[in-house]
């Protein structure tokens, strides 16, 4: 021990005042070893391994937590009723089955990020511009996806027959409310990659929900639930999207020549490696079916990069097929 | 009200919750005895990025959905909290002597048994407010001049405030507010773990407790009980405290309704409460001690760093 001291005075430091002082070069260091490693200790395209619980809040319709590395995730589904009488500007005949949940904004997600999961996000300001982008992108994948079937969301009610009816005609049904999902998501801990473990928990907490029977009540003209579970029944969701995020490291400067710059494809980065990478990949998979690519920033990632991302992408969805069905 | 344009909102026509028909439930009875305080589930260092952090849950008492229906009768605590500081204060920031102590708290939207808003209400606030005096008697500021810290605090699972069967929801969501005292006893504990866990120097621990004095069913008077499930009783007057057994000292008192003449068992009886929630803090705090200093495996798992690399250039 005092040996290497003596010899090396300056290098002294242990790895956390690396990290801290010259997080680029420390990453790279990593990196450029004949085996890359990060310095999290996972291969470059190594995936964390995501642990998921559902149902433990019992205020909600359905719940779920989310473990990814140390990043968790809550989230919690709860049915409300919106009546088809108030909907101010009621869709019109014309709108398709699948656009109708996005078109009366039947699902509502919200991601917190200020509940003192990292430094970064204190409480007492409004959600910042990354919680509110978070919750947009969960939006626009939960509509663009088709998830949910309008069918399940609709409380219908059928006229009984009277009397100077005739034998063949068909009782009026007309829709009376819909059932309006707000899915919270709260951060509890942050340590990168946020979007793939609180769309995780969307879905398994999506999965995991229950709503109860509901019905038009004409007496009391309003809607009446059923209060016994075994009533309740499960959303029919189509088959469930995964998402998997890349970031990329890129050496690339502006004062060195482009062919010196090197660059990595780093799988669910955790929050070091996000602050110092400028790319990053997003990919979104339906079975083999590609719903959503969404990348931004930097010029690194060629068609090569995003044929291994893809690639990588489809292990995660069939790593999740494996925890828990198609979670 | 005008729609809040940075999150995404309800649909314009405004939802309800669910009105559930009516069924014949009887409200769920206390199994255990008058002295005995529920379970405690408390662990410190689930926040890594955080200077300190603690998670702390009540875990339900009886079977949920036993009696077959969709909403439980009782529900768990299930508070975390996380410490971020000391920190400097800014440059532009008054000279302080002390640490300056911020308590946040806020209930998860689907905390409770009617949604919550994402925006803080007057009685989170007031929550937040309570806790800080609680917790400024044990935190030693003078040894942080010009600084500040955070301790902020989720509650994912709140308390009951009162019975609330089936079909009652028209009464008022909220009856008394007896739910948040237990809320109050568990972020005070939960917050003293997550300080010790930020290194942040106090004279000692401090735990919550809650007593509360009941109505006796039939005949027979009214009894003190610790750590009461409002959907169990009928609560008449409850007391919290924050205590610091080590130097016999209450920070915060906090009490509510008639107690009579009990009021000095009540405030006993609280105590008593208190202490008993010490008892899972010393050990969760021992615990985390002891994992830090290296006699224990780590317990969160953490996964192991990778190696030493040399860096050139």
């Amino acid at each position: 021990m005092a040996d290497t001291a003596t010899s090396a005075p300056g290098l002294s430091f242990p790895r956390a005042t690396f990290a801290k002082l010259t997080p680029a070069p420390f990453l790279q260091a990593h990196l450029k070893q004949p085996q890359p490693i990060r310095p999290s200790g996972r291969k470059p395209d190594e995936l964390r391994e995501p642990v998921i619980n559902t149902g433990s809040l019992s205020h909600s319709n359905g719940s779920a937590v989310v473990r990814l590395g140390d990043t968790s995730v809550v989230c919690g589904v709860r049915g409300e009723i919106l009546l088809a009488s108030e909907v101010p500007h009621p869709p019109n005949e014309d709108v398709s089955e699948e656009d109708l949940v996005e078109n009366l904004g039947l699902l509502v997600p919200n991601v917190e990020l200020s509940t003192g999961c990292s430094p970064a996000y204190l409480p007492g300001n409004p959600p910042s511009n990354s919680a509110q982008s978070l919750s947009w992108r969960i939006g626009s994948l939960l509509h663009a996806s088709s998830l949910l079937r309008p069918d399940d969301l609709t409380i219908s009610y059928t006229e009984p027959k009277s009397a100077d009816m005739g034998p063949d005609e068909e009782p009026n049904t007309t829709v009376k409310a819909y059932w309006t999902l707000y899915i919270d998501i709260l951060c509890i801990s942050l340590d990168g990659n946020c979007f793939d473990a609180a769309w995780m928990a969307v879905m398994a907490a999506l999965k995991d929900t229950k709503l109860p029977k509901a019905w038009w009540d004409a007496d009391r003209e309003s809607i009446l639930c059923s209060p016994h579970a075994n009533d309740a029944r499960g959303l029919t969701l189509n088959s469930l999207p995964s998402t998997t995020t890349f970031a990329v490291f890129s050496t690339a400067s502006p004062l060195k020549q482009r062919s010196e710059a090197e660059s990595w494809v780093l799988a669910d980065p955790d929050a070091f490696e996000e602050e110092i990478c400028l790319e990053s990949v997003t990919v979104a998979l339906q079975g083999d079916k590609i719903v959503r690519i969404e990348k931004h920033g930097g010029p690194r990632v060629g068609k090569e990069a995003m044929d291994a991302c893809v690639a990588l992408a489809s292990k995660r969805w069939e790593q999740l097929q494996k925890l828990g069905g198609s979670v | 009200m005008q729609a809040d344009r940075r999150r995404l909102n309800a649909p314009a026509g405004g939802t309800a919750p669910p009105t559930f028909a009516p069924t014949t439930t009887k409200p769920p009875r206390r199994a255990r005895k008058p002295d005995e305080h529920r379970k405690i589930f408390l662990q410190t260092g689930i926040v890594p990025s955080a200077a300190g952090s603690a998670y702390y849950e009540l875990p339900p008492q009886s079977i949920p959905q036993a009696d077959g229906l969709l909403q439980p009768a009782t529900s768990s605590l299930k508070i975390t909290c996380t410490v971020h500081g000391p920190r400097p204060l800014p440059r532009n920031a008054a000279f302080s002597p002390n640490l300056l102590l911020t308590t946040h708290v806020k209930f998860a939207p689907f905390a409770t048994r009617s949604r919550r808003g994402w925006i803080r209400d007057a009685s989170e606030r007031d929550l937040g407010v309570h806790l800080e005096t609680a917790l400024r008697g044990v935190v030693i500021g003078e040894r942080w001049p010009k600084s500040a810290a955070d301790v902020v605090i989720t509650v994912l699972e709140g308390e009951e405030d009162g019975w609330h069967g089936i079909g009652k929801e028209a009464e008022g969501g909220r009856a008394g507010g007896w739910g948040s005292m237990s809320v109050l006893a568990g972020c005070v504990t939960a917050a003293s773990a997550a300080l010790v866990d930020a290194g942040i120097d106090c004279v000692d621990l401090v735990s919550g407790g809650v007593a509360a004095l009941v109505g006796a069913e039939g005949e027979g008077r009214d009894e003190i009980v610790v750590d009461p499930t409002p959907a169990e009783h009928d609560i008449k007057a409850a007391c919290l405290v924050a205590y610091l057994q080590s130097r016999d000292e209450i920070t915060e008192m906090w009490m509510k309704g008639d107690a009579g003449n009990e009021l000095e068992n009540l405030l006993e009886q609280a105590v008593r409460s208190a202490t008993l929630s010490r008892s899972v803090l010393v050990d969760a705090v021992k615990e985390a001690a002891e994992a830090k200093v290296g006699l224990q495996e780590p317990i969160n798992g953490r996964s192991k760093k990778g190696q030493d690399v040399t860096m050139t250039g």
